[in-house]
């Protein structure tokens, strides 16, 4: 069941709430992964199966890894084994389940993967101890909020808060303000800009101003549908007590493609750092031997979202725009403090022109359609605009701009600004009643239309 | 001490919506509901997905939460509910170009039912509204173009086919009442002035307007757009009945289920109790049915086959003026094999009439 569902918010999550804040302090963890096999093998039990197998394979794993903490090589050849099993395992199934029947897919299997992963990885570089509760590793490995998109964590960061945790009405209440910030920008925005999406793309030839409409809107759509999961999460979480990283800060207008991926994705980002590089990077002190693994890691980033070409390819490309403005210091040279403004908003253009080059790839269906949107992008080949173009531009520019306007951070800031005003603090009473009515509009755009019942990103 | 009123008013508020939600679902539970959950949803693994559907149409205060949003994105600047272009008068149907009849494909149905049959043929494909109101669309609105599409269909039709031309037809008489308001259907009144040519062409003298007396059985008719958008700010539609004593009187109805079972329906073509339930439109024909057995008291010896989807319901009361038999079969309901509902050898013309995105839809 996904979380921005009628089935989970009306049904189960008053449940959910009210037996947890119920549940005695010892009995919440246990309650918790209870939850977590409801909500996730909702309707269809035989789900649980693969995720099940994972935490039990993790955890026996993770003891042995524990035992053999003194001999190295052994030790290593057994992680290696058992991620290699587990990559396996997960490719295997992304792409033979997927295509078939898609209520088979256990969902977010890439993110339980490499939760599993990082947790036997953390064992064997001794960043912490094999977890004896198996309860714990289950918890961490699989716990509902999180399988959906992330975040991911470390297990070491985790390990405290599965112990201890606080459980007030602050939590609650500030988890739930998270959660309903989520919801709306899964359902209110990433949702619409999903539906300009598909509207675009049934238009036959595109137009510049088509094409240009359709990879914004795919962008906007592929960042609010990513940032709404996992606030989300976040916020659900936080009613559980527990303290989750973020997982974007304000991707969009950044001024090199380096300060882009750096606030894209960033748990992604920061599990690869932790613990991919931790075995090829050591070991290579050579420069262009370092490039050359930056890429490499982009294109795993690329495959993890999913097992295409196109997605690889536009890792790859990732990677080697980050190599080349490292070599050039150009990442450097956009920061305002550095170049002035002038350079700043120089920055800003290139990278916002780049990024949405690059969005094509990831959402057309192979590399011949990928050139013809590049071609309609850059040439006015079929026109400037199109009627499709004009009617959606007219149609939905004040959402667009919306759009553009949370996802830099002014929107952010506005709200703290206000914050520590005189009328600002006066103006906190009215909170409830504004996400009561956030709350409400959320539930009413859920009702609407055809949504994407599915995540577009089969992690 | 005051922040901690606050949170608690916070999660107070959210909790109340939802069991105000939860408790509206659970009032408003509807048994007959064709979404509902079964267990056999559970087997097949499609039981997530089912719940999700049927909450999302019968959730507690669903028409308010729809209005809600659909004004909202009125105002934002969408011009279209739910596939619905919005305009002052009228509620038109968005069509893809995925919903109209592919040229090369769309004639075979017809071509197929004649040379195994002979029996002369005639058909019909009626456009939307949004194609004979293109005008009243919003600017730059997108939507599929019919009339060349007709036109390239019924030149795929053998000699024997007769094609009827309802696009010129239809165009030249936009300033009147032919297409309702809120549904996608057409009225009597662009019905009638469709058969009129065609029974023209169909070998009979149509009865001329003069003679029909029309009276409004419904002026509150909001149809199956309506029910799509749920949006107040068209005036809603009026059913007619053109009444003729002079010709051509029923004697019988039979309706057929499709799951076997028979209806007599003695000879009451009009089911009035429709106008009082929740689809008024079945007024016309009754509870829709996958065929209809029809005698007149006219002793002609003409027996018509009618195939059609749910425009014709309203065409039906004229034609029962010319055949003393029609069999009405509903393409909606036969599909793709609508040859072995019925034994065609008795019938002396066959009549095909369905609108442009059924017949799309059907036969793709």
């Amino acid at each position: 069941m996904y979380l921005s569902s009628f089935t989970f918010i009306v049904v189960l999550l008053p449940i959910i709430l009210v037996s947890y804040y119920l549940i005695p302090t010892k009995g919440k963890n246990g309650l918790l992964l209870f939850w977590s096999m409801i909500v996730y093998g909702w309707g269809n039990p035989f789900r649980l199966l693969y995720p099940a197998a994972c935490v039990f394979f993790d955890y026996g794993i993770g003891l042995v890894l524990e035992r053999m903490q003194n001999r190295k090589k052994i030790s290593t050849i057994i992680l290696a084994f058992s991620a290699l099993i587990q990559i396996i395992a997960m490719t295997l199934i992304r792409t033979m389940v997927q295509e078939r029947e898609g209520f088979l897919f256990p969902f977010g299997i890439a993110v339980y993967t490499l939760q599993g992963l990082g947790y036997l990885i953390g064992i064997y570089r001794r960043r912490h101890m094999a977890s004896v509760k198996f309860l714990n590793v289950a918890l961490y490995i699989f716990m509902f909020p999180v399988i959906y998109a992330g975040p991911l964590m470390t297990y070491l960061e985790y390990q405290e808060q599965l112990e201890k945790r606080p459980c007030n009405i602050m939590q609650l209440s500030k988890g739930l303000q998270l959660f309903i910030r989520g919801l709306a920008e899964k359902v209110i925005l990433a949702d619409t800009f999903g539906y300009i999406f598909r509207e675009l793309r049934q238009a036959g030839q595109m137009s510049m101003l088509t094409a240009w409409l359709t990879t914004l809107s795919f962008s906007m759509y592929l960042y609010f549908e990513l940032l709404g999961y996992t606030e989300m999460a976040r916020g659900l979480g936080k009613c559980f007590g527990f303290q989750f990283p973020k997982n974007f800060s304000h991707p969009f207008f950044t001024s090199s493609i380096t300060a882009f991926l750096q606030s894209w994705n960033v748990t992604l980002l920061l599990w690869f750092q932790t613990n991919f590089r931790y075995f090829l990077f050591r070991n290579f002190e050579r420069k262009w031997q370092r490039y050359l693994f930056l890429i490499l890691t982009w294109a795993f980033i690329g495959a993890w979202y999913g097992l295409k070409i196109q997605f690889i390819i536009w890792g790859i490309f990732m990677g080697i725009l980050v190599s080349i403005e490292q070599l050039t210091g150009l990442d450097k040279n956009f920061i305002e403090e550095n170049s002035g403004r002038k350079g700043y908003v120089f920055g800003l253009i290139y990278t916002a022109i780049l990024q949405q080059f690059l969005f094509v790839l990831l959402f057309a269906k192979n590399l011949t359609e990928a050139g013809t949107i590049w071609k309609a992008m850059l040439s006015f080949g079929n026109g400037i605009a199109d009627q499709t173009g004009f009617y959606f531009f007219t149609s939905y520019i004040a959402l667009l701009l919306l759009g553009l306007y949370i996802a830099a951070d002014l929107f952010q800031n506005i709200t703290e600004r206000i914050a520590v005003t005189e009328i600002g603090q006066k103006l906190f009473i009215c909170e409830p009643l504004v996400y009561g009515l956030l709350f409400l509009f959320c539930l009413a755009s859920m009702l609407y239309g055809e949504r994407m019942t599915e995540l577009w990103l089969k992690i | 001490m005051k922040q901690k009123k606050l949170h608690y008013s916070i999660v107070f508020v959210i909790l109340l919506i939802d069991l105000t939600l939860g408790i509206g679902t659970i009032k408003s539970y509807d048994k007959t509901a064709l979404m509902r959950p079964t267990l056999q949803h559970f087997f097949n693994g499609t039981w997530a997905e089912q719940t999700e559907k049927y909450l999302q149409e019968h959730i507690g205060f669903h028409d308010v939460l729809f209005r809600i949003k659909s004004n909202a994105d009125l105002f934002i600047g969408e011009k279209m509910i739910q596939g619905v272009y919005v305009t002052d008068e009228m509620l038109l149907e968005k069509l893809y170009a995925s919903d109209i009849p592919d040229i090369v494909t769309a004639a075979e149905p017809v071509n197929q039912f004649y040379e195994e049959t002979q029996i002369p043929t005639y058909f019909i494909l009626v456009p939307s509204a949004s194609e004979i109101y293109k005008t009243k669309l919003p600017a730059n609105a997108i939507n599929a173009e019919q009339k060349n599409r007709i036109q390239q269909i019924y030149l795929e039709t053998v000699n024997g086919v007769h094609c009827i031309d309802a696009y010129n037809i239809l165009s030249s008489l936009k300033d009147n009442y032919i297409y309702y308001r809120t549904d996608t259907r057409w009225t009597c009144c662009g019905a009638y002035y469709v058969y009129q040519s065609a029974i023209q062409k169909m070998g009979f003298t149509p009865v001329s307007y003069q003679k029909f007396v029309i009276s409004h059985m419904s002026t509150e008719f909001r149809g199956n757009l309506y029910e799509k958008t749920l949006y107040n700010g068209v005036r809603a539609d009026v059913l007619d009945r053109y009444r003729n004593e002079s010709s051509g009187q029923i004697t019988s109805i039979t309706a057929y289920y499709a799951d076997g079972q028979t209806e007599d329906r003695g000879n009451r073509l009009y089911d009035t109790t429709a106008l009082i339930g929740d689809d008024k439109y079945q007024y016309y024909l009754g509870k829709p049915c996958q065929k209809l057995i029809i005698h007149t008291n006219i002793e002609n010896g003409k027996k018509l086959l009618l195939y059609k989807d749910s425009f014709a319901d309203c065409v039906v009361p004229f034609l029962i003026h010319h055949y003393s038999e029609i069999c009405i079969v509903n393409l909606e309901q036969t599909g793709e094999d609508f040859h072995h509902v019925v034994d065609t050898s008795e019938y002396t013309q066959a009549l095909f009439l369905c609108s442009m995105k059924n017949w799309g839809n059907l036969f793709a």
